[in-house]
């Protein structure tokens, strides 16, 4: 039955491992008020796109649109983006900061 | 039956392979996309490298015990599919990026050529990872695999610099730093062989 107790440890550490998403990155946090008054993601790649960027993903993070895509420059990078005034706050690529609003 | 087919060594490749085969389920399905697929496929690789890391330290505190015996027996198993994790990571991170300009653009970042130099430190320790390669290189082969020290902090650094944030590499890492650490300082004597 000796078996059994590397079955239970693999079974705990399966349970333990299950990858969290990730959530805040912490990178920038925005005091956006209620998700009634954001505009939508979707209006924020439509406004980015117009401007020569390309979106490959978007989501939520720190109360702000975090978007992973390539800027009208042909840089990849990580930008974030005000979910009320669709203002860009913070653009980087792997950490380094490439552009950050004064004040966030 | 049951206890001779869960020895079974294919069995813990198997075993081994499950979140592999889930996460590759989900990308096939358009569920995940590239870059979605880079967080998991690295952070198994890392907890698998941990996994076979930690076992020594653990022989060392606890002493023999069958289900470490059982786990240190399959040690090689780890460091191989923490390997083959690290190329799907590397994989999922070309078809991301999808040019060499963009890959150029950010190698120099500290948390993109640390993840190179990782992989590169990984690919001797996973080419001998098999009973010829022991057999040839005798005592060489501990002190080649002992690159997966340096391989480790070039991950963890790779990992925190990535992610823009310490607690998901921390709750990894702290663990083997504590065990190796403890089996530094509490067992001076030396390792018996096969330790």
């Amino acid at each position: 039955m000796r078996v059994f107790i590397p079955l239970t440890l693999a079974a705990a550490a399966a349970m333990a491992f299950v990858s969290a998403p990730a959530s805040a990155t912490g990178v920038i946090k925005c005091k956006s008020g209620p998700v009634s008054g954001w505009k939508t993601q979707d209006e924020l790649t439509k406004k980015l796109t117009k401007e020569g960027w390309t979106v490959r993903k978007s989501k939520v993070d720190g109360g702000c649109y975090e978007v992973y895509g390539t800027t009208p420059e042909g840089d990849r990078v990580e930008a974030y983006f005000h979910p009320v005034t669709l203002e860009k706050l913070y653009v980087g690529r792997r950490g380094e900061v490439l552009f950050r609003k004064p004040g966030y | 039956m049951l206890r001779i087919i869960l020895n079974k060594k294919p069995t813990f490749w198997l075993l081994l392979a499950i979140p592999a085969l889930l996460m590759l389920r989900r990308y096939a399905s358009g569920d995940l996309i590239a870059m979605d697929m880079l967080h998991p496929t690295g952070e198994w690789a890392a907890r698998l490298m941990i996994f076979a890391m930690v076992l020594s330290p653990l022989v060392s505190l606890l002493g023999p015990k069958p289900w470490l015996n059982w786990l240190v027996q399959r040690r090689r198993a780890l460091g191989v599919a923490a390997f083959v994790y690290s190329v799907l990571h590397l994989v999922f991170y070309l078809i991301d990026m999808g040019n060499l300009v963009d890959i150029l653009a950010e190698f120099w970042a500290l948390g993109i050529w640390t993840g190179w130099a990782a992989m590169l430190l990984f690919v001797p320790l996973a080419l001998t990872s098999n009973d010829a390669s022991m057999r040839r290189l005798k005592a060489g082969w501990k002190r080649l695999q002992r690159l997966v020290y340096p391989a480790a902090v070039l991950v963890l650094v790779h990992w925190i610099f990535i992610h823009n944030n310490l607690i998901p590499a921390l709750v990894h890492f702290v663990p083997l730093v504590l065990l190796v650490g403890a089996r530094f300082f509490l067992s001076p004597k030396p390792q018996p062989k096969g330790a």
